[in-house]
């Protein structure tokens, strides 16, 4: 799996994920693709039931904070537990995160 | 010349969680409107402006609903802002009444999406939730503000427990509405087992999606059949507030609320009864605790007093109990309600001496929580 990309103004050096357009901080519009770097697992929900779907197995989701100050919503495998450090990934187009150690 | 509108009219269609192949958006739509100029004992020759939001309408814009109506206007608008739309509608339709653009304008959301519609709208909410969310099976709103809770509880120190009390308030007011989908009286021990959804929520705090529409008419004029007009004494908003970089907790009410209240030259304890948009608990403790009236943030206290004695807030049961008609109707039908009990025509849930009422709208969850807020103060005169 690929490492998220975060986007960070290359002038300000703000870091914003999902991707904005003008800078918020500075209103620069250029934006540098960066690794996201890794975060800690703040809360976990666990989606037992969707709409739609009768034969849905649950899973979980989590808040991720990193120290960029973006903080993002990402699925999460069942052995992760809050305060966990993870590393975030792409997988299909979601954010995952996937244990450091 | 400056017009001072007044909310006049009120209608609803039925509620139905299980709408039949006869029940199209266009005839709730169309019961809702009827039953609004009833009530402001007008004909529909008489609007002449015209505000609508809906899911369901597409690919039909409001010209054509206006159309369809036999609506001829002077005025006309669409709003796309979900739990905020009843609200942005209200404002902008008293500004046109103020400026004279429009005499009597006729506000009216409704849906009949299905669960199936609403769960494809809800996977494609913005390209935020399509592109980042969805994939996750992140279940939805349901997904968004289970996490948006759990920071909630953590923050001040409440137990998944503390939050059945609004659930039961809400229920309590809901026996008393004949719309409401579920008036069955809910008891402490049937939150606290329910199955969960998305942890921590359960399905009392997950709103119930309904079928059906609401409409209020706005005019410069009174209704000489009431006793009481209604009038907007305080309105305000905010937009995209923190840029989804706080926790969720607080909305952007914390950027006018003094503003709200002196603007009316009152204060929180001047309030008799509040209309806070439900989508989910948290989100009403939210808002409760942003216009201060819930005192120095103690939400734990002001949910141990709240089952204590029932307290008016969401009298018409809110969404919650009562049925999410759409976010839209559901925020229109929290300012009908509030208008319908500052005129005492509130039935048996009517509160006594009702003078003042909040109203709030609250949506457009933009990727980690809501974008949008709304707030006014209504006065019946």
């Amino acid at each position: 799996m690929e490492k998220l990309q975060f986007y960070r103004c290359n002038r300000c050096n703000k870091c914003t994920f999902p991707k904005k357009f003008i800078c918020s901080k500075c209103g620069n519009t250029v934006f540098n693709l960066i690794d996201a770097p890794e975060g800690q697992v703040k809360e976990i929900s666990v989606i037992r039931h969707m709409l739609g779907h009768k034969d849905w197995h649950p899973r979980k989701i989590a808040n991720i904070q990193t120290n960029t100050g973006v903080s993002l919503t990402v699925g999460i495998d069942d052995d992760i537990q809050v305060g966990d450090i993870v590393n975030i990934y792409i997988n299909d187009g979601a954010p995952v995160g996937k244990n450091k150690y | 010349m400056i017009f001072d509108p007044k909310i006049i009219g009120i209608g609803q269609s039925k509620y139905t969680r299980h709408p039949d192949e006869s029940d199209s958006v266009h005839n709730f739509m169309r019961d809702a409107i009827c039953n609004a100029l009833e009530d402001a004992d007008l004909s529909h020759t008489d609007i002449d402006g015209f505000a609508i939001s809906s899911f369901s309408i597409s690919p039909d814009s409001a010209i054509d609903i206006a159309w369809r109506f036999g609506l001829s206007l002077n005025w006309l608008l669409q709003d796309t802002n979900g739990g905020s739309s009843a609200m942005n509608m209200l404002g902008h339709a008293s500004r046109a009444i103020q400026t004279g653009a429009a005499k009597n304008i006729l506000i009216l959301a409704g849906d009949a999406t299905g669960l199936s519609g609403y769960a494809k709208i809800a996977n494609s909410y913005n390209s935020a939730t399509r592109d980042h969310l969805s994939p996750l099976g992140h279940g939805g709103p349901n997904g968004v503000y289970s996490l948006v809770t759990t920071r909630q509880m953590e923050k001040y120190n409440l137990l998944k427990s503390d939050y059945a009390n609004l659930l039961v308030n809400q229920r309590t007011w809901a026996s008393k509405n004949p719309n409401a989908v579920y008036k069955t009286p809910l008891s402490h021990e049937d939150y606290n087992s329910a199955p969960m959804i998305a942890d921590p929520l359960c399905r009392y705090d997950c709103v119930p999606v309904v079928a059906g529409a609401f409409a209020i008419i706005l005019s410069a004029e009174d209704n000489k059949r009431l006793e009481k007009q209604v009038r907007i004494k305080s309105f305000f908003q905010s937009f995209n507030y923190d840029n989804q970089e706080g926790d969720g907790t607080s909305t952007g009410i914390v950027n006018f609320v003094d503003k709200l209240y002196g603007v009316a030259k009152l204060s929180p304890s001047d309030i008799d009864v509040f209309s806070i948009y439900d989508d989910y608990p948290a989100i009403v403790l939210a808002q409760l605790n942003d216009l201060k009236i819930i005192k120095k943030s103690n939400i734990k206290e002001y949910l141990t007093k709240t089952s204590e004695q029932i307290t008016p807030v969401n009298t018409w049961g809110g969404m919650l109990s009562a049925g999410q008609p759409g976010g839209m109707a559901g925020g229109l039908n929290g300012i009908g309600e509030v208008a319908l009990q500052l005129q005492n025509r509130a039935g048996d849930r009517q509160v006594n001496n009702a003078n003042y009422g909040i109203v709030t709208g609250y949506g457009m969850t933009l990727y980690r929580y809501g974008g949008t807020v709304s707030a006014a103060i209504l006065e019946g005169v």
